[in-house]
């Protein structure tokens, strides 16, 4: 009686925001205020704008080939051989992802929940979790999502709310002291913060309303760099910039801070990312679902549920190959950050650029 | 097919009812000059008799003693004869095939057979032992009306019919099940409810083979989309009200024959969560004690957990006086929190059943000894701490605050499961089976509509959230709601 697997507006705006938020949230404003001191804002706006473009190149190439999948569409736009070039490396990509996000939120699960449990245990039940979640279609991902969005919309507030009576505003300030120079650096560090709105690749094809998809798109964007905005600022304010720079998470930090009188939970650092841990869980769903739909178009499966149990073992040995956190962000992140330069800033254009000419071609 | 010898049809009969002795043959005989055999037949217990004696054996006989029934003249159609001049009854169908006839009087209509006639006549007598209408038991309201569904069919759709005043109310009727051949009816109105899903609701009846339906859950199961799943996916009601106002918004009302509780598709966990009462109060209660009930589906699902994971594994999430009053509440405490928790949870649910399947004073009576054992007894003898038996006792509580009871029992199944994957890896493991959970609920659909509606996203822009979250004024509720894609979606004038 519902359309089969058609996903509204609403839901791509929640998919792109819980897709896109995850784990970096917690630990962006410290990385950023490295680089930039108190104008780190600027990086975050100009980070969020930087994305805009190729939220567009992904909707109009999708629009360009209605009713096909985004492997599809590569498909008949490069040709099998580069096609499949392309789609091994954004399959590269997503499990180096998968594992960097695993081994990170695994990091953050340890140092707040479970102390003395192994790594590996954490990670491996939370890749079994998550392996459920993605085996369902992209209708139920969407579903999720818009049942996990209240969450971040609510730590927002909460945190907003806590934070009130003990922020210094003063430390805020100097706002428009920037360093034109760092702001590169700044952006290429926050870019990876954006990174998920690639998946629009896997969410677009299926959605009702073509047109309000790009809008809503946008606007899932604007709400990101919102929030990323807010907890920047909430942070700079509560701890002071020399601070600020010394926290590896202070997006959590911060609500170790608060001690508001007469409230029933003392140290809220570990409500809070027990329960940022479903929205981190919302970043994953997609990415594993999207790996295993990229390996049903390599491998030619009606289905992509057969290739979520097999990736699981990659991701768990990719996630344990750096020794600690600081490699973790270092190693991983940066190698992560090439691949994810090609996969999503790169390869769209290039997808988006050879579709366009092609279209004009046989138009012509 | 009936022959023209009343003797060799009622024999027939007697063969197909062998060893049935409940089934009546009344054999009379009518007409003036010349006498004709007839013969009624009729199952004792499922007709009015007083109705067979008076409206139609005697008034066979009054029209034979004031000489206008003369057989003779009407040999060419007797039958019709009959029906026309001489019962009084109010309904008369001709029927003539063997097998009909058979199910006609087990359904409770006696069967007028005349000789050298190969037709015979169905009397609609029924008429059975019927429970009063009473109180629904199970959702009560303050205010509100306080009929509730029997176990008579025929009664169900009158209730429906009294507040839908609509010819364009259908309500069609279908028998499911070979040997019990139970009559179901599918109730709609035809210009909201949704095409495709009377389609499926047609389709996923005519599919159902089996011997006997008892009650509307097997129905239930035989019909909805997961069958494996813990949750419902499909609502039930006791009340009229709630079915009719279901069939208002464009849902389709499904009522068994034998039970008093209809079935009503598609179902959501907005549907779920709301009750009659909520309707009849003011908007601003309503509204708080729907949030209520959804803080209440947490805590009934996630309390024993909690306990588990922050006195197990993370003590330091607590203001530390209190961390200091449980360690002291649980010093003598011989178990680990885990096996405390399940201990407590066994028995409450061992109290529940018992309590559940024994009602009256005897109920009551274990209630009570229930109530101490748990209460002072287990805390006297330092089996569990006290507030473990708060916890027990909110949990056990807030279940009950669960309008649908297969939605809290599904709830209560998940439970244990969290208390599991707490006592495993606290916190953390509290909230993989929360992704668990969520991921399957997800996936679940009731006749095509997605089972989460409307949080899951179908609906919300369209306002849903207005009468599922909270409860909106009525003046506010102009439009129905958007998960059952209503073929007329206004149901106030614009003001």
């Amino acid at each position: 009686m519902d359309k089969k697997n058609k996903i509204s507006g609403l839901q791509v705006k929640a998919l792109v925001i819980t897709t896109v938020i995850g784990i970096s949230i917690l630990s962006l404003p410290s990385t950023i205020a490295t680089i930039l001191d108190n104008s780190g804002w600027v990086a975050i706006i100009l980070g969020g704008l930087v994305t805009v473009p190729f939220i567009i190149m992904i909707d109009k190439t999708i629009e360009l080939y209605p009713g096909k999948t985004s492997p599809q569409i590569s498909r008949e736009v490069l040709g099998p051989v580069i096609s499949n070039l392309f789609l091994i490396i954004f399959l590269c990509y997503l499990i180096l992802f998968l594992a960097y996000m695993h081994r990170s939120a695994a990091e953050v699960i340890k140092a707040y929940l479970l102390e003395t449990t192994p790594t590996e245990v954490i990670i491996i039940t939370m890749l079994l979790a998550i392996s459920y979640m993605a085996r369902g279609q992209i209708q139920d991902l969407a579903r999720m999502a818009l049942i996990i969005y209240p969450i971040i919309i609510g730590f927002v507030v909460f945190l907003i709310l806590v934070n009130l009576p003990s922020m210094d505003y003063t430390n805020i300030y100097p706002l428009f002291n920037i360093n034109f120079k760092a702001i590169p650096k700044g952006i290429w560090t926050i870019f990876f913060s954006f990174a998920g709105y690639e998946l629009l690749y896997f969410f677009l094809p299926y959605v009702e309303d073509k047109e309000g998809a790009l809008k809503y798109s946008l606007k899932a964007m604007l709400i990101v760099t919102l929030v990323y905005l807010i907890v920047f600022f909430v942070t700079l304010s509560q701890f002071g910039i020399h601070q600020l720079k010394r926290e590896i998470w202070p997006g959590i930090a911060v609500t170790r801070v608060v001690d508001l009188p007469g409230l029933f939970l003392e140290n809220l650092d570990g409500i809070v990312i027990a329960i940022w841990i479903m929205v981190i869980f919302g970043t994953i769903g997609p990415i594993l679902y999207a790996s295993g739909i990229i390996l049903a178009e390599l491998f030619k499966t009606k289905t992509h549920k057969l290739f979520i149990l097999p990736l699981l073992p990659i991701v768990y040995i990719i996630s344990l190959l750096p020794d600690n956190l600081f490699e973790t962000y270092e190693k991983l992140g940066s190698i992560l950050n090439y691949f994810a330069l090609v996969s999503i800033v790169i390869m769209p254009t290039i997808v988006f650029i050879v579709a366009y000419m092609k279209k004009r071609r046989e138009k012509a | 097919m009936l022959s023209k010898d009343l003797n060799r049809n009622i024999e027939t009969l007697k063969t197909i009812f062998k060893d049935c002795d409940d089934i009546v043959y009344r054999f009379i005989e009518i007409g003036d000059t010349n006498k004709v055999q007839a013969c009624l037949v009729y199952t004792d217990g499922l007709i009015n008799k007083d109705v067979i004696s008076e409206f139609v054996i005697y008034a066979l006989f009054i029209a034979n003693e004031g000489g206008d029934f003369n057989l003779s003249k009407f040999k060419s159609n007797l039958l019709d004869t009959i029906s026309k001049e001489a019962m009084t009854i109010a309904e008369v169908k001709e029927e003539e095939n063997m097998d009909k006839i058979v199910d006609n009087i087990l359904i409770g209509e006696t069967m007028f057979l005349v000789d050298k006639i190969d037709k015979a006549l169905t009397l609609s007598t029924r008429g059975w032992p019927t429970r009063i209408v009473g109180e629904p038991e199970t959702e009560t309201v303050v205010r509100g009306p306080r009929d509730g569904f029997t176990e008579t069919l025929k009664f169900n759709t009158t209730f429906i019919r009294r507040r839908i005043r609509d010819p364009r109310l259908k309500i069609k009727n279908i028998q499911i099940g070979r040997r019990s051949k139970t009559d179901v009816a599918i109730m709609y109105i035809e210009d909201i409810v949704n095409d495709d899903l009377l389609k499926e609701v047609k389709k996923r009846l005519d599919k159902i083979d089996i011997d006997g339906i008892l009650d509307s859950s097997m129905l239930e199961h035989l019909i909805e989309d997961n069958y494996l799943s813990p949750f419902p996916q499909i609502e039930n009601t006791e009340r009229p009200d709630t079915a009719a106002a279901a069939i208002y918004e464009g849902r389709v009302v499904i009522a068994v024959d034998n039970t008093p509780f209809v079935l009503m598709v598609p179902a959501t966990l907005g549907t779920l969560l709301q009750t009659a009462e909520d309707y009849y109060s003011r908007w601003t209660i309503a509204s708080m004690i729907r949030l209520l009930r959804i803080l209440c589906a947490f805590l009934s699902t996630l309390a024993p957990a909690l306990y588990i994971a922050i006195t197990s594994f993370h003590p330091g999430l607590i203001p530390t006086r209190l961390t200091y009053y449980l360690a002291a509440s649980r010093i003598n405490v011989p178990f680990p929190a885990v096996v405390e928790a399940f201990l407590m949870e066994i028995t409450i649910e061992i109290i529940r059943e018992a309590g559940t399947r024994i009602s009256g004073p005897i109920g009551t009576t274990i209630g009570l000894v229930g109530g101490l054992v748990i209460g002072q007894a287990a805390v006297e003898a330092g089996i569990v701490s006290p507030l473990m038996i708060i916890i027990v006792a909110i949990t056990a509580i807030s279940a009950f605050v669960l309008p649908s009871y297969e939605l809290a029992s599904g709830l209560r199944f998940w439970r244990f499961i969290f208390m599991v994957l707490a006592a495993i890896l606290g916190l953390y493991g509290i909230m993989l089976g929360a992704i668990i959970l969520s991921s399957h609920l997800v996936r679940l659909n009731s006749f095509g509509v997605p089972f989460t509606s409307p949080y899951s996203g179908l609906g919300i822009e369209e306002g849903d959230l207005k009468d599922t979250l909270v409860k909106a004024p009525i003046q506010k509720l102009q439009l129905r709601p958007e998960f059952t894609f209503p073929k007329n979606r206004r149901r106030m004038k614009k003001r």
